[in-house]
């Protein structure tokens, strides 16, 4: 189209409204980075073999309940933050600018994690299938390797996986997962198939819940990236909170049913054993068992390309979150160049590859089992760290509209922002205390707390250079919080 | 070297927009805490320059943009201007958008008439796979080569050339094309230009990093 045609309304409007986006396309993306096979079959299952609690599905209404109180108010601040796609924009506006460089340092370190925990996970999707086709098994760390290059490269070229391919990949895994399911629930185990134990509150209380609820919080992370398509929207107020809620709504039921309709053949009393035995071959097995081997075979191949589309949609978000970063100086401001050819964040990639290349080699020498010491842990590190990012967030939330009041009605700016930050910090609570589970040490084990302290120092570190720049770069600190925005000084 | 598209469309655009402020058409005001950018002639809703300070070296207000006054002969200018003139509600970065969506071509098809740039004979590519290759790459080298010789030299830059100079630094091929990225003189030269010239840049710097850092 060019410049001179004929005008209407607004010629600028119209021709800029021509690429917004709807509520199915803003739910697409937001739903990309969940790879819903990824979590069924891995997330799920190492869940259910670490923890040895049957709750999985509960666990999976409570995050989704809680999750959707938090998002009312968080979509209703989004409004009023530059920045909105991340959390320590919020709490900068909200708690102070401090908090808010705490919290983007707490989201650096679980973001990386989950990034990391992601290489430990390939190898067990991609090992048997290469066994199938040609008789081969490399070590785990070999492939991780493989796919570790393919995310750095396709990285720095800025290479978002497309969107069609994308579109394609979740629907599949999304069908696939639900006739799993309904295969499941026509064959269930004698005994304690239908159990109502697994929707028992008394779970709450079981040890080893609070990991549950760490590592199955991680498989909700990219829902808030709804707000950052706000500007995009045909329609914000009602596109970004209906989008939202509804992503939300379909990862809850997808998950809590799929979690559910894998315990149902195998029974409450063997899913622990069954799963450590197996690992994600649990999925897949049952999925032969009932389905037969063709579709067991495209399963393995989904969760595969569920994993790599993963690895790739994190570590482009943590890149452009690390870009972010750079540009309003909170990191060095070199993390906020870009690759001149491909528009890509260079030191936010580079840096992650290097990480992971380090996380890789390390696990390589002194780790038996990737699939728990690597993925399980560092997804519930991650997952530990998200709740705490959650959790400070909807504390942002609340006390932004107490400080500002009169701005929209009583239950999206203060009861429902309240609830959830009591609830998110009860999650956290449990979390932290089952620590041990996550980590599989012993409960007096000093690791134990060395791990969340980490996160401790990550907020002091935080602080300590908000201090920093306050009394040293003013201008800094006047635009923590901006992003990309901070390149537009104002004083006020 | 090829650029990645879309910070080269908002690039040129706000080159776009530059040219205008340059010739005092359009400047920047600062209107329901947006920066927008006004046709000269328009009642100030507060100047973003502190009265004064501003213009030395520019020929932005006054008689240039007085009402009446022929429109710019390019076409590519006058398109935008014609945009500007009629919806002037825009914030500078929904302008920065909306040019960009066409700035490449419009500026290519520019460059071409003027006899610039020329399409690289071969017809085993389709057109689109064929990059337009300057005529005379003395002349499209000159204004960088210029600037950096410049730098270099430590020589004072006028505000076209420091304008030139803060684009080339906002849309993050400094290290790509300048010999000295970090020089002090750079941010220094930048640092003196009028505010008007100073939001621009800012304003490009903050829209190539959303478009890096949206997911789309």
């Amino acid at each position: 189209m060019s410049l001179t045609e004929h005008r209407t309304t607004s010629a600028v409007s119209a021709a800029l409204a021509k690429d917004r986006l709807g509520v199915p396309s803003v739910v697409f993306f937001v739903m990309s980075a969940a790879a819903p096979l990824l979590v069924t079959a891995g997330v799920v299952t190492t869940a259910y073999a670490v923890t040895g609690v049957t709750g999985v599905p509960l666990a999976y209404i409570l995050l989704g309940a809680i999750l959707g109180l938090f998002a009312v108010g968080f979509v209703t601040m989004s409004r009023y933050v530059v920045n909105a796609g991340a959390f320590y924009a919020y709490t900068a506006k909200g708690l102070g600018r401090p908090v808010g460089v705490a919290t983007a340092w707490v989201a650096l370190l679980a973001y990386n994690a989950l990034v990391l925990g992601l290489y430990g996970i390939i190898g067990s999707a991609v090992e048997p299938l290469l066994g199938d086709w040609f008789g081969i098994s490399p070590p785990w760390w070999l492939i991780a390797l493989v796919f570790w290059a393919l995310t750095g490269v396709l990285g720095l070229m800025r290479v978002d996986v497309n969107g069609k391919i994308l579109a394609v990949l979740l629907l599949s895994e999304i069908a696939f997962v639900i006739v799993f399911d309904i295969a499941g629930f026509f064959h269930p185990a004698a005994a304690t198939g239908f159990s109502p134990e697994v929707f028992n509150p008394g779970n709450f209380f079981a040890p080893g819940f609070g990991a549950l609820l760490a590592i199955c919080v991680a498989s909700f992370s990219g829902f808030e990236s709804s707000v950052v398509f706000a500007e995009e929207t045909k329609n914000p107020k009602r596109t970004v909170p209906l989008a939202t809620y509804l992503a939300l709504a379909v990862i809850t039921v997808l998950y809590t049913i799929s979690s559910w309709a894998m315990i149902v053949p195998v029974g409450t009393d063997e899913i622990a054993e069954a799963a450590g035995e197996q690992g994600p071959g649990l999925l897949f097995g049952l999925a032969e068992q009932h389905l037969g081997s063709t579709i067991s075979t495209i399963g393995s191949v989904l969760f595969a390309t569920s994993i790599v589309a993963a690895m790739i949609a994190f570590h482009n978000t943590t890149s452009r979150y690390i870009f972010a970063l750079g540009r309003e100086n909170v990191l060095p401001a070199a993390f906020g160049r870009t690759h001149p050819r491909t528009g890509a964040p260079l030191l936010g990639s580079l840096s992650q590859s290097v990480l992971g290349l380090v996380a890789i080699v390390i696990y390589a020498i002194f780790s038996s089992d990737p699939l728990v010491e690597m993925f399980f842990t560092l997804g519930s590190f991650g997952g530990f760290g998200l709740l705490v990012l959650l959790t400070t967030t909807s504390v942002a939330v609340f006390a932004f509209f107490a400080k500002n009041p009169g701005l929209k009605n009583a239950w999206r700016t203060q009861i429902a922002p309240g609830i959830a930050s009591v609830l998110l910090f009860c999650v956290l609570g449990l979390a932290l205390i089952n620590f041990d589970k996550i980590l599989g040490v012993e409960p007096d084990s000093l690791l134990r707390w060395l791990l969340p302290a980490l996160y401790l120092l990550g907020i002091g570190l935080g602080i300590a250079w908000a201090m920093f720049l306050r009394a040293k770069r003013s201008e800094i600190y006047a635009n923590i919080g901006l992003g990309a925005q901070a390149a537009v000084r104002r004083s006020s | 070297m090829r650029l990645h598209p879309r910070l080269t469309g908002l690039g040129l655009a706000a080159a776009i927009v530059g040219e205008l402020m340059l010739a005092g058409w359009i400047t920047i005001r600062l209107a329901a805490g947006q920066a927008r950018l006004a046709p000269v002639g328009t009642p100030p809703g507060g100047v973003v320059s502190a009265p004064g300070t501003a213009p030395r070296g520019t020929v932005m207000v006054g008689a240039v943009g007085a009402v009446g006054v022929a429109p710019p002969a390019d076409v590519v200018t006058r398109s935008a201007l014609a945009h500007i003139s009629a919806e002037p509600a825009h914030s500078l970065q929904t302008w920065l958008q909306f040019l960009a969506r066409t700035a490449h071509a419009d500026v290519a098809a520019r460059m071409t008439e003027a006899g610039l740039l020329r399409r690289p004979p071969g017809r085993r590519l389709p057109r689109r796979a064929r990059p337009q290759a300057p005529v005379d790459p003395n002349t499209a080298l000159w204004p960088v080569g210029r600037l950096n010789l410049a730098i270099q030299r430590g020589q004072r830059l006028d505000t076209r050339e420091a304008l030139l100079l803060g684009l080339v630094v906002a849309t993050t091929v400094a290290r790509t094309v300048l010999w000295e990225p970090d020089s002090r003189h750079l941010s220094d030269s930048i640092a003196t230009l009028p505010a008007p010239f100073r939001e621009l840049i800012a304003q490009t710097k903050a829209a190539v990093g959303d478009a890096v850092i949206s997911p789309r």
